[in-house]
């Protein structure tokens, strides 16, 4: 019997631990949500949820994969580039209010926006006096030099974007790390409090260029050591509202307030939570339910949630009044190569524009709401020279695809019949693997069998889509992608995916392959110095115009996403920028917050 | 039994470098063989649009361009003897075993495996208590309580524990319990260092989850080995000895069943410890399953040769201590 008592005992222990532990979590989550003003259905598409400045609470971000590096030197994603602002403050941002007005450049820790001098090959920027980093060490210009002459080494920071090397006169500088006592020679600081940029060529984006995070300052001193390099990411020195408090790298990362910034540092961005978690690695269905339940404030991927809590928000009002079908400022399209016969042949490329059903596509990518509205155009509608009227496929007329028109086109490429075409997209992308799979069924009502190559998304680009020798040797003259412009203009949009000059052998982002000498001087001459912004405006249309009717392009929708709020969460609005909500200006409402008392 | 023992570890080494080829093999040699050059392999690791000089700076830097033998070389020499990295600003010691540095964050492969170890550690060891004391508890009371209600409810259960996946069971208490009735909110992975209380009941949910697999196996396992072993002619001498049937049951029947059950949860945890992967996922914990399907998605060489050879060690081990125990009870293996 003793044994037994022991046995029930212990039971007992474990029972009434479990309770505890239990008590202890509900003490220390399950926020309920102080129920803001106007949280109404897609109100942060266009004003602010939940306006407050109240400070306090811990603001809570999950993310579903690992990031590129929280250096701001080393990084590329999106939600990256709106993450980094609450750690670093680039020369030049966009302006924080909800809708197209987020899409106005502004100044950072720059004065004001820079100007252009020399023909347009000198930027000059005039940097605040008395900003500070989270050291208590004054920011200077030779700090800004510095953060762009790290990122020339590709072997230490590979991922960032790389402008300053393709625009910049000294293209072969080979970094601070490898040549510590070098010098980038085209950026050179007058004064402390001064910056210029000195161009290989005109380029009148210029102030688009300095807004990606590589101009966060980084003091060069603090980049030594075992904590440099590499390494700085762990714990970079901060000029934004918040500093790192502790980071695990790819595993989680708490930020607690600077108390060297001021809103005079970056007006764009506040100091209002007392903490901030990004939890890394977490289930993408895993998030949704989290934020539903309140145990979760925003999902920093900021892609909007998956098909199980889309169906779960729409159907439900109170839920739904939690949400925002917000522009991704993404277009979602199909390449259609050049190169891989019978697509090197316009009339098959125009065959499939007029064949694909439309609206399959855009069901596939999620639906008008989740997935956006039918694209007929590669310009997104919040770029320069965006034309809504340009629709040569009647994407938007006929959605359902026009068979007379594109049996036509069958017969002036020679293939009356139809023919068979490989076609490559993302296995683990759910939603393209519908529309591979919609497209396929539409084309082979014109003769056009698609055979479908599935790859995984990390080396889609980098050994798969994107090698022009791997996709010739598979015929895979149909190629799904898409595209965020690194700027919410044209060049952005256009030139990686569409300038001859941008194929590469691999990492190839013009995977259709197009060469059009027409398309390249039409680029070309939107960065010269002489051009105004209407005439830039006008390139990009042309561009747009042409591309379609060379049918290089199948666009699928202008990328919209359901994005769901925390009711405590303030300053809540969609960043069309960014394409997702602006981070560096959100706050809690319920100081107990929603972590879970780690 | 020393030169058993020894034997048998000789064996562990000579397996773990078995795997650490074959690992090699699939992830370096193979790309080769079907086309693939240091070239390309390297541009995988330079962003979007990179320069031909940004993709050779890195197959430089990662050691791509070197014969495939010399780059085994630095990898078993790095874990035998340690190595120096370049970080940009220093050269830094990576002592042994270094298991070389990510390829897309640059950090050393095994203070991450290290930092994952404990959550796969605590989830493994508490599920397997769990799984171990409910699962054996169950067989037992089914197989002395044969055709009654509790055996066919029990064994019902087992069945349906057996064949409930994880990634199901596990989003259905989470459904119930985190997101719905919030008894266990946000369930995430705090260190035990950092608060008992909060560990404790982060891991629950896991537990259970896990542990309701497992301990449905073992119900049935020790159900059908006490069925068995109380048929036993030597069951039948205790309880003409006169001895209670607590005593026939604990002492002579369970310690006779038990043992292929302890050979089986040897073997569970060593596979455990390399990673609960669906578990992992399913609860968004960061141990080394999480860690294993992330350098597989980032396709992160190192990394996926980090965390083979650490799953491959535990499994290893797991066998040996088996194998060393079951010599210790039965000394004709040692011969054998």
């Amino acid at each position: 019997m003793r044994r037994l008592r022991s046995v029930s005992v212990a039971a007992s222990a474990l029972a009434i631990g479990l309770v505890l532990a239990a008590c202890g979590n509900i003490g220390s989550g399950g926020s309920s949500g102080s129920g803001g003003s106007n949280e109404t259905y897609n109100a942060g598409a266009t004003s602010v949820v939940n306006p407050s400045s109240h400070k306090g609470g811990t603001l809570t971000f999950a993310l579903k994969n690992t990031p590129d590096s929280l250096d701001p030197g080393n990084m590329y994603y999106a939600w990256e580039i709106d993450f980094v602002r609450l750690y670093g403050t680039t020369l030049t941002t966009y302006k924080s209010c909800p809708g197209a007005c987020s899409n106005k450049l502004v100044p950072g820790i720059a004065t004001g926006l820079g100007t252009s001098s020399d023909n347009g090959l000198t930027w000059t920027y005039h940097i605040k006096k008395g900003l500070k980093f989270s050291d208590g060490e004054p920011i200077t210009a030779a700090d800004v030099k510095y953060a762009v002459e790290r990122t020339y080494d590709r072997s230490v920071l590979p991922t960032g974007p790389t402008y300053f090397q393709s625009l910049l006169q000294d293209s072969s500088y080979p970094g601070p790390y490898k040549d510590p006592h070098g010098n980038l020679s085209s950026v050179t600081t007058p004064n402390p409090y001064e910056i210029q940029f000195h161009l290989a060529k005109p380029f009148p984006d210029f102030n688009y260029v300095v807004a990606l995070p590589q101009t966060v300052p980084v003091p060069p001193d603090k980049d030594k050591g075992s904590t440099g390099g590499a390494n700085y990411q762990k714990d970079p020195v901060s000029s934004g509202p918040y500093e790192f408090q502790s980071y695990q790298v790819n595993s989680k990362l708490t930020l607690v307030p600077n108390p060297h910034w001021t809103p005079n540092e970056d007006p764009q961005a506040k100091q209002l939570a007392s903490k901030i978690e990004l939890t890394m690695n977490v289930n993408a269905n895993d998030i949704d339910n989290r934020l539903m339940a309140g145990d979760l404030d925003i999902d920093a991927y900021g892609a909007g949630v998956q098909a199980a809590a889309r169906a779960k928000i729409l159907s439900s009002p109170s839920l739904k009044n939690n949400a925002d079908d917000g522009f991704a400022n993404r277009l979602w399209y199909i390449y259609l190569n050049t190169k891989v016969s019978p697509m090197n042949n316009v009339h098959c490329r125009q065959a499939v524009e007029y064949a694909a059903n439309k609206k399959d596509l855009q069901t596939a990518q999620g639906g008008p709401v989740a997935g956006g509205p039918i694209a007929s155009t590669v310009l997104l509608p919040n770029e320069a020279g965006y034309d809504k009227n340009l629709d040569l496929y009647q994407a938007k007329s006929d959605p359902g695809g026009n068979i007379t028109k594109a049996k036509q086109e069958l017969a002036a490429c020679g293939q009356s019949s139809g023919f068979h075409v490989g076609a490559a997209y993302r296995t683990d992308n759910p939603e393209e693997v519908s529309a591979a799979t919609a497209l396929k069924a539409s084309l082979a009502r014109v003769g056009i069998t698609l055979d479908l190559h599935g790859y995984p998304t990390g080396s889609y680009y980098t050994n798969f889509a994107g090698v022009p020798n791997y996709v010739h040797q598979h015929d895979l003259g149909i190629d799904f992608g898409g595209w965020v412009p690194d700027w919410p203009d044209g060049y952005g949009m256009l030139d990686d995916i569409l300038n001859g000059n941008a194929i590469a052998s691999a990492g190839n982002t013009n995977v259709s392959e197009v060469n059009n000498p027409e398309i390249n001087n039409l680029l070309q001459d939107s960065t010269s110095q002489t051009s105004t912004p209407a005439q830039r405006a006008s390139d990009y249309a042309k561009v747009d115009q042409i591309t379609m009717q060379q049918a290089y392009i199948l666009p699928e929708v202008y990328s919209h996403e359901l994005d769901y709020r925390n009711p405590d969460v303030t300053n809540v609005y969609s960043d069309q920028a960014y394409g997702m909500y602006n981070y560096a200006v959100m706050g809690v409402s319920n100081s107990s917050s929603s972590s879970s008392g780690s | 039994m020393t030169t058993f023992i020894i034997r048998r570890l000789i064996t562990m080494v000579l397996l773990l470098i078995v795997v650490s080829m074959v690992t090699f093999g699939i992830f370096f040699l193979i790309p080769r063989l079907a086309g693939q050059n240091s070239y390309e392999l390297a541009a995988q690791y330079v962003g979007r649009n990179p320069t031909k000089a940004a993709i050779m700076q890195m197959e430089a830097k990662l050691g791509l361009n070197q014969p495939l033998i010399v780059q085994y070389g630095h990898f078993l020499k790095g874990i035998v003897a340690g190595q120096y990295y370049n970080s940009g600003t220093a050269r830094t010691w990576c002592g042994p075993p270094c298991f070389g540095y990510s390829f897309r964050t640059q950090q050393p492969v095994w203070p991450q495996m290290m930092n994952a170890l404990p959550v796969t550690a605590s989830l493994a060891i508490g599920a397997s208590v769990l799984w171990l004391v409910g699962g054996v508890a169950v067989g037992v009371l089914s197989a002395l309580k044969r055709g009654t209600v509790f055996d066919r409810l029990s064994m019902g259960t087992a069945l349906a524990g057996v064949s409930l996946p994880i990634f199901f069971t596990g989003q259905v208490a989470l459904l119930l319990f985190s997101y719905k009735w919030q008894i266990f909110p946000n369930v995430q992975y705090v260190p035990i260092t950092e608060s008992v209380q909060y560990w404790f009941s982060n891991m629950v949910l896991p537990w259970v989850t896990l542990a309701f697999l497992y301990a449905a196996l073992y119900a049935r396992l020790t159900r059908a080995g006490m069925l068995e072993t109380m048929g036993e002619d030597f069951i039948r001498t205790a309880r003409a000895k006169g001895l209670p049937e607590r005593i026939v049951v604990t002492r002579h029947g369970l310690r006779a069943a038990v043992t292929p059950i302890l050979t089986i949860f040897g073997m569970d945890l060593g596979l455990l410890l390399g990673g609960a992967v669906l578990t992992e996922t399913t609860f968004s914990f960061p141990g080394l399953g999480q860690f294993t399907i992330q350098a597989i998605n980032n396709q992160d060489l190192p990394e996926i040769m980090g965390v083979v050879m650490l799953a491959s060690f535990f499994i290893v081990l797991a066998n040996t201590v088996v194998d060393i125990l079951y010599a210790v009870v039965d000394p004709r293996v040692r011969t054998a």
